[in-house]
């Protein structure tokens, strides 16, 4: 018995990993073979004009990233971002799902204009609002002359380019926050809330004693996801501001990105690329850490 | 039957033996759209096909660099910006082309010295046929300059004329004054972080005798000349530009230009024609172009070059002959290219048709590049990062040039320039 129950296992198994084999093989290729060539990379003197591996540099690298302050201004610009992007967007985000969820008419209508955002490229956003956002051309401006604020000088004063940046975001990316969050209370168990209306309890007493506990792993989800989207961010600064005015918009993704084609120096990017895979890895598990454990556990 | 079927094959093979596409990368810009009409010409001569990829500037370097590290580059001929005619040359991504030229007798005596200079030769050896240029100038309208109430205004506030600039402080002067006294911006600006800033401003460092690096590729960025030139951009970016200009490329400088909200630009000369066209302008036929108010600009240009690891090397050179030949480069300038050859830019026709293409070639003559050599690239990626924080504010332009001089220091000793 116990010899043929272990080669059935066996063959499971065998089995198992002859189907997993083709995404595996997708994803050695794409995923860990440059993970590993980068970091191959970033201990040597490799560029793009001298690329080879004739120059072993250790962590030489990784010193020069660390001591370099445009490195530290582009670290705080991106965890600012981060922090406020998915902070805003969540509770927004938020706001209009609860609100969507008590919709019952032209349902279809409104998720139609939420999703359009989101299948639009970046790229064509950025595009988009750069013109929008004209400081003499853009429509943005005339209407608020219309109000009678003066001209907003929105992408190219180095405090107002952050703030623009972000706005942008939450435009676009706000629908994926929406999107999950509804899916999430779409989904809850009607029977806990018809329990607590014949208990007459208020809405807020429902809205924080049943909804935000319910939604827990479906909010901790849609945090992380796009905590790790934000930090990638890079096509929005490139087309709206590279990195400008000054160096108050250049995220890290970006930064790289200089570092790489302007800069030609694939090693010292390779290495900040690492840092900033420390950095992604560090904020994922600690919000892993801090606030994903299951409602059971608490209680 | 099988007559036919051999006639058919024949031509089939024909076909495959010549059915040879080029495929290049090149930049929006005009002149790319003026080659790309007259390819079907170079098609039915040949029978190679063209295929152009046309992307916007900022993105042609990194689209080009994997391409010349791979084995086979998916481009079998380039255009290749003066930006980065010292770094190809130098990691040898380029075939040489001394021996084609001289395999072909192809004159290379009728282009400008300046351009064959900046892209064509490096280290002695030519690597590259120029070809288009966009030396900059200043470009301003004539109908603010001739207004009666302004120039009355002008002469008394400063006991002078009001003419076109001349010295690069009268230019500062006259876009203030511009500023102040009309609703026009004096200066279109394109001072976006990166190449654009720095291209503009190199304009006020050389027009004011400055430069990069001296003889011994010691960086001098930070002399007197070269702060001054800071102060006086800065002080145009402040006092005389649209508000936005800190984010503006060249194509944000020209909306602003073309919707008549400007007074002038520091820009290539190849804008004049696009400001002059009514379907695209609103101050067609109020437009000129005078040299850099102190007489030297910045140069600029296009070559074609042949990637080392091209496939199609022999017909590159054929479409580069034939793009180059007298008559398509005059047809070119007439449909209006920017020339690099003395013949086209005296030619009769071309001069009847646009009168200032003399002074284009006097701006191309004595204009001067950026430093070309295998960091040029990290030159532009640093000096325009400190001229950014500097027009913002967040350092003092002493402090911003005194970066990019050790960096600049730094890069000269890396590429091995560096004298003591």
């Amino acid at each position: 018995m116990g010899k043929r129950r272990g080669s059935i296992k066996r063959s499971e198994s065998l089995a198992g990993w002859a189907f997993v084999a083709p995404s595996l093989a997708v994803m050695i290729s794409v995923v860990a073979a440059p993970l590993v060539f980068s970091l191959i990379v970033s201990f040597y003197g490799y560029t793009f004009v001298n690329p080879t591996f004739n120059v072993f540099l250790g962590f030489e690298n990784y010193k020069n990233a660390l001591t370099d302050p445009y490195f530290w201004n582009s670290l705080w610009v991106t965890v600012k971002f981060v922090v406020l992007v998915v902070s805003l967007e969540f509770a927004l985000g938020f706001f209009v799902a609860l609100m969507l969820d008590r919709v019952v008419s032209f349902k279809r209508v409104y998720y139609t204009i939420l999703t359009l955002p989101m299948v639009m490229s970046p790229v064509a956003v950025g595009l988009i609002w750069k013109m929008l956002l004209h400081p003499d051309l853009g429509v943005l401006n005339y209407f608020l002359g219309l109000l009678g604020i003066g001209p907003v000088n929105w992408l190219a004063d180095s405090t107002m380019a952050f703030w623009s940046v972000l706005i942008v975001d939450i435009w676009q990316q706000i629908s994926f926050m929406i999107l999950l969050l509804l899916a999430g209370l779409v989904s809850l168990p009607k029977e806990p809330y018809e329990a607590a209306t014949i208990d007459g309890a208020s809405e807020m007493q429902k809205l924080f004693y049943i909804t935000i506990p319910l939604m827990r792993p479906v909010m901790v989800a849609a945090i992380i996801i796009r905590t790790i989207f934000a930090f990638r961010t890079y096509d929005l600064v490139y087309v709206l501001t590279r990195g400008g005015p000054g160096i108050s918009t250049e995220v890290l993704s970006y930064f790289i990105y200089r570092k790489t084609f302007m800069g030609l120096n694939l090693a010292e990017a390779a290495a900040t690329s690492y840092v900033l895979l420390g950095v992604v890895m560090l904020f994922v598990v600690v919000a892993f850490r801090v606030v994903y454990r299951s409602p059971h556990e608490e209680m | 039957m099988r007559k036919w079927a051999v006639v058919w094959l024949s031509l089939l093979l024909a076909l495959g033996l010549f059915g040879v596409t080029l495929r290049v990368l090149m930049e929006d810009v005009p002149e790319t759209h003026i080659i790309k009409a007259l390819l079907p010409e170079f098609e039915a001569k040949t029978g190679i096909k063209v295929e152009f990829e046309i992307v916007q500037y900022s993105d042609m370097h990194a689209k080009l660099v994997p391409q010349l590290m791979s084995p086979n580059c998916q481009y079998d001929l380039l255009e290749v910006d003066n930006y980065w005619a010292g770094e190809f040359p130098a990691a040898g991504w380029l075939e040489p082309l001394d021996e084609y030229v001289k395999r072909d007798n192809f004159d290379i005596s009728v282009y400008l010295p300046s351009m064959l200079n900046m892209v064509g030769y490096y280290n002695g050896k030519l690597y590259m046929i120029p070809m288009y240029n966009y030396a900059m100038g200043l470009i301003y309208r004539k109908d603010v300059l001739e207004d009666e109430a302004l120039k009355k205004k002008y002469k008394e506030q400063y006991g002078r004329e009001l003419t076109v600039p001349r010295t690069l402080e009268d230019y500062v002067q006259i876009c203030e004054f511009i500023q102040a006294n009309t609703d026009l911006y004096g200066s279109a600006m394109q001072a976006q972080r990166g190449d654009p800033i720095v291209m503009e401003w190199s304009n006020y460092l050389f027009t004011l005798g400055g430069d990069y690096y001296d003889d011994k590729w010691h960086a001098r960025i930070n002399d007197e000349i070269g702060v001054k030139a800071t102060e006086l951009y800065i002080r145009v970016l402040k006092n005389a530009a649209p508000p936005g200009a800190l984010s503006f490329n060249l194509d944000d400088a020209y909306r602003v230009m073309a919707q008549g909200k400007a007074f002038s630009m520091i820009s290539y000369n190849w804008m004049l024609p696009q400001l002059d066209d009514p379907k695209k302008s609103k101050v067609a036929g109020k437009v000129a172009l005078e040299p850099m108010p102190g007489g030297i600009g910045l140069n600029g240009g296009w070559g074609w070059a042949i990637p080392k690891n091209s496939q199609h090397k022999e017909e590159a050179w054929e479409f580069i002959k034939w793009v180059e030949s007298p008559d398509i480069a005059k047809r070119r300038a007439l449909m209006g290219g920017a020339p690099t050859r003395f013949d086209v830019f005296t030619d009769e026709e071309v001069v009847k048709k646009y009168p200032w293409y003399p002074k284009v070639m006097w701006l191309a003559m004595y204009a001067k590049p950026v430093p070309e050599f295998q960091y040029s690239a990290q030159m532009i990626e640093v000096v325009g990062r400190e001229l950014s924080l500097a027009a913002t504010g967040e350092k003092t332009i002493k402090e911003a040039l005194d970066t990019a001089a050790k960096e600049l220091d730094k890069l000269a000793k890396l590429a091995g320039l560096w004298k003591k």
